[in-house]
């Protein structure tokens, strides 16, 4: 067994087609990695940058309606192995009573040109995806079909060896020169991104990455036990290449890129968003209808342009809407610096409004938010997730939705940002009502002391640890891991009935 | 020489690789033609009601010239490509609308003139909340830069290594035939055994898009796809050539064919978006918040300008004149800005471009986007027709102007323009125009470098051949 190992270990390590592995991968791994610091490090910088800035901006406001309390997601360091939707999805939310945030309302800072998104973006993984899968398929086309043709195969079997340990044999020795450039430009990469000061990688994110290598092995030798089937089906080598590389072609370029296409897109779902519309706007108008009855009962001006609270400052108050992402929300917004003597009798009834106002503000706000959650789900997320199941049809795609889990770059990993950004606006409300900030006067203005925004609770958002990341991508491994084992049994199958 | 092509024709048409390139073909061309069927006629139905839309706005604005005038003509909409199945060129990056802006006021504390009209790019990637999965579009372009490149390796990688493994090679050239006779030979078979199914592919993919009634292509589109197929076929020999060249040099096919493919890999896969990530790094455009800030600037010293220079009331005519340049003046000076920002993103963008032609593939992209009219350079082209619409859209202004005796000719204030109600029928209309003639211009150097590219490898795979041994 060790001999036969040996000997085709030493077959294959001593090829043209090892060499040029192992220099091509370590040379785009590396080539890459500098690029994907890089990018990673103006990412992070604009991080940084916003959340001063953001911080700065609400440092200046004086009243509390004013102040936008805004959260940026941090970019994430293992984007640098697969991207995912790390750069895709929004990075910045603004943290409201008025509306709970969700990922459609996220803004986006750090990409100044558009024009730049044209090019595809590159991650370690996908470079993987393509380069280590052809060359599975490269070192397995004449493992059998060339020995059939050579006549070496017969001679093998002539001694008294079971079959089964001859293609276990060839499957670990290929799998050993694979396994080789893989983690050399693995290894690498990892040094690249400990020299470098901006990206700290916690023990946990060693683990990820040890998540990320097994996948990648599971997926290398998928393609490798394809090419072998290849091989012991055809026995002829030049036949066994041609079908290699068309296999490879369709599974790696063509279906990916085709299928979404191909299936049918689920029924435009305009019914469904038009009638979840319908219904926020209801609870908007009620919150309205409220909002004047209340102005008419109490003679405070209220805050419309009718009315007559004038200091010196600016105020607006106003819906905003937009159907697409089911937005809806009101806005009302004051930031005096002083009034006149004679406004002073009107400042109880002032704050008693505001302090109606923010109660009836986040009630509105979360009712919509029990409508806008599931209809968002169904007419945005069901759909992707349907053309994700069928990408992972192909081993690509398995490899590819299994290692953005580990970095946490799917969109389960996004979302999670969403979820604390929620977690964090309740966080901030509770504050608000605790401290009486919708019925103080600093709510609207800033004449007798500034809104004090030290007390605020503080917004951490780490990724999940280990465990979730495990958990969303164990789904995808064991796949792969499935299709490794029935493709060895056929093999082994094949192999055994095969004459000689 | 015919015989030996006739030879690796027949060869071929047997072959494996002959067929699965023919299904390979013909499906991803069908799922083309079908997908494009789907989506173009939502397209240009959007395209039309936006169009619609904008021009209802400007007749509601009502009829008289200095609301027009100051208002602007609403939002300027590219026209949709009926090529767009040849490339989709990025279009989803790229803003299909350019817009105007106008201030509300721009006089400093008394607040009465309002500012003019003026073009405003779009800053922001349009789409941005996309969760769906990302994928490359099945265009032409992947089909042509990506799979037919791929199978031009796979048909000439052993056409020489593997004959002389056979020995075949040896008692071909002990023939009276010349060498360069025998590449070429073997050069037009493999072209013509490819260009075969790849016409078949094509022709049932324009069959498919020319029987359906919503779809139409003009003359113009015909020519256009005839020069698409030319570009095709150009590329195709020159990795038949590169095929031939490495073929030539290296004894054993599977060492050949190792090598085409790395080649291939890094010329096709990966030189284009890591070239691009590299390059994006030594220019920094104005950034978005540099462009608010720089605008608010210019609005400071435009309403500082405003308050102090502006004429006593007691010479009303100066004062009107003043206030007319100054309304001028502060959309030119914004429109600048906004142009400025505009052209540094694009330089940066363009620069990426032409690093990128070092493969081959990018090249070929390019060139389909140019003539598809599609991508980056036709967003160019579309940009400048609105620069021209919105130079004569201020000319007409001027001259309506112009053509009232009763008017005090001081555009940008009202009382100084002419009363004159205006038919919105008479206000130009914008229309995106495409020129063959300027995408020829824009493609010239991404076709020149093409053939140059064809013509090397070929007269390199003509030396190898001839200097080696057998």
């Amino acid at each position: 067994m060790m001999t036969l190992i040996r000997r085709e270990l030493l077959d294959n390590l001593m090829t043209f087609r090892f060499a040029a592995a192992t220099f091509i991968t370590l040379l785009l791994v590396v080539a890459n990695t500098f690029v994907l610091i890089i990018d990673y490090e103006r990412r992070l910088a604009s991080h940084n940058d916003a959340v001063k800035m953001h911080q700065r901006q609400l440092q200046e406001k004086i009243t509390y309606s004013a102040g936008e309390v805004r959260v940026d997601r941090p970019p994430n360091p293992l984007s640098i192995f697969n991207v995912g939707f790390d750069k895709r999805l929004g990075n910045e939310i603004e943290v409201s009573h008025k509306l709970v945030p969700s990922l459609w309302d996220a803004g986006m800072h750090g990409s100044d040109n558009p024009f730049m998104d044209m090019f595809a973006s590159m991650d370690i993984v996908f470079i993987f995806e393509v380069i280590l899968s052809l060359f599975a398929l490269i070192f397995a086309y004449n493992a059998f079909a060339g020995e059939y043709e050579s006549g070496t195969l017969r001679l093998v079997l002539t001694h008294p060896i079971g079959r089964g340990k001859i293609l276990v044999a060839k499957y670990m020795s290929a799998m050993l020169c694979l396994i080789v450039p893989l983690l050399i430009s693995l290894l690498l990469a990892i040094i690249l991104l400990t020299t470098s000061t901006s990206i700290s990688l916690n023990s946990d994110d060693f683990l990820r990455i040890g998540g990320i290598i097994l996948t990648s092995v599971a997926y290398l030798s998928v393609f490798y036990l394809i090419g072998l089937l290849i091989s012991a089906a055809t026995r002829r080598t030049s036949t066994a290449l041609m079908l290699s590389m068309f296999v490879w072609g369709f599974l790696v370029l063509v279906y990916p890129n085709m299928i979404l296409t191909v299936i049918p897109r689920p029924a435009s779902p305009d019914a469904l968003r038009t009638s979840a519309f319908n219904r926020i706007e209801n609870i908007w108008e009620t919150f309205d209808r409220e909002r004047k009855h209340y102005l008419s009962t109490d003679d405070f001006p209220g805050e419309d342009w009718g009315y007559e609270l004038r200091g010196i400052g600016w105020r607006g108050a106003n819906f905003r809407d937009y159907a697409p992402i089911l937005l809806y929300t009101y806005r009302s917004v004051m930031h005096f610096e002083g009034f006149g003597e004679k406004d002073e009798p009107k400042m109880p009834h002032a704050q008693k409004h505001f302090g109606f106002l923010g109660a009836q503000t986040i009630d509105a706000a979360d009712r919509t938010w029990l409508i806008r959650k599931p209809a968002l789900e169904e007419i945005f997320i069901q759909p992707a997730d349907t053309e994700r199941i069928y990408l992972k049809l192909s081993p690509v795609g398995l490899y590819d939705a299994a290692t953005q889990a580990w970095a946490g770059t799917d969109l389960l990993g996004i979302r999670d940002f969403f979820d604390a950004a929620r977690q964090y606006r309740q966080s901030v409300i509770n504050y608000f009502y605790d401290s009486k900030v919708f019925e103080s006067r600093q709510w609207f203005s800033g004449d007798k002391g500034a809104a004090d925004w030290s007390g605020l609770p503080q917004f951490s958002f780490q990724r999940d640890n280990i465990d979730t990341n495990a958990k969303r991508a164990i789904p995808d491994v064991c796949l792969l891991l499935m299709i490794n084992v029935v493709l060895f049994i056929v093999i082994f199958l094949i192999f055994v009935k095969s004459e000689v | 020489m015919w015989h030996i092509a006739k030879r690796e024709l027949y060869d071929n048409l047997n072959s494996l690789r002959f067929a699965l390139t023919t299904v390979l073909l013909l499906a991803l061309m069908l799922t083309n033609a079908v997908v494009h069927l789907q989506k173009h006629p939502n397209r240009l139905q959007k395209y039309r009601a936006s169009v619609t839309k904008s021009l209802d706005g400007l007749k509601a604005r009502g009829d008289s010239l200095y609301d027009i005038a100051q208002q602007g003509p609403g939002l300027l909409y590219k026209k949709p490509s009926s090529l767009r199945f040849c490339a989709d060129g990025g279009e989803a990056f790229l803003s299909d609308v350019v817009g105007g802006a106008f201030l509300w006021s721009i006089s400093g504390s008394s607040g009465r003139l309002k500012g003019f009209w003026r073009l405003d790019y779009p800053v922001a990637t349009p789409n941005l909340i996309n969760i769906r999965p990302a994928v490359t579009k099945v265009d032409w372009g992947f089909i042509i830069g990506y799979i037919l490149s791929l199978i031009a390796l796979l048909f000439t990688f052993d056409s020489i290594s593997g004959e002389r493994e056979h020995g075949t090679l040896r008692l071909m050239l002990a023939n009276p035939i010349p060498r360069h006779t025998v590449l070429i030979g073997k050069f037009l078979g493999a072209l013509i055994s490819i260009i075969i199914p790849l016409s078949l592919a094509v022709l049932m993919n324009l069959l498919v898009i020319s029987m359906s009634s919503d779809v139409h292509l003009g003359v113009d589109a015909w020519g256009r796809l005839g020069i698409i197929f030319l570009i095709a076929i150009l590329y195709l020999c020159l990795f038949l050539a590169l095929g031939l060249l490495v073929s030539a040099r290296v004894q054993r096919r599977a060492v050949s064919l190792v090598i085409l493919l790395l080649a291939w890999v890094i010329f096709v896969v990966f030189m284009p978006s890591t070239l691009a990530a590299i390059v994006s790094g030594f220019s920094s455009p104005m950034s978005t918040d540099e462009l608010w800030k720089r605008r608010g600037q210019l609005y400071e010293a435009r309403f500082a300008r405003y308050d102090t220079h502006l004429p006593r009331e007691s010479e009303p005519s100066k004062r009107m004149q003043f206030e007319g340049e100054h309304v001028i003046q502060e959309a030119q000076e914004q429109e600048r800005l906004s142009h400025e920002q505009l052209a540094q993103k694009t330089a940066q963008a363009q620069f990426a471009r032409t690093i990128t032609r070092i493969s081959p593939v990018a090249i070929v992209q390019h060139l389909l986007e140019s003539f598809a009219g599609t991508g980056f350079n036709r967003h160019l082209q579309f940009i400048e027709n609105t620069q021209r619409y919105a130079r004569q859209f201020r000319e007409f202004v001027a001259d309506t102007d112009r053509a009232d005796p009763e008017s005090l000719h001081i555009i940008g204030v009202r009382e100084g323009m002419s009363q004159k109600p205006v038919s919105p029928d008479a206000v130009p209309k914008f229309e995106d125009t495409l020129s063959l003639s300027k995408d020829f211009n824009a493609a010239a150097v991404d076709l020149l470098l093409l053939t140059l590219f064809v013509i090397v490898l070929l007269s390199g795979a003509y030396l190898a051949f001839v200097r080696v041994e057998v």
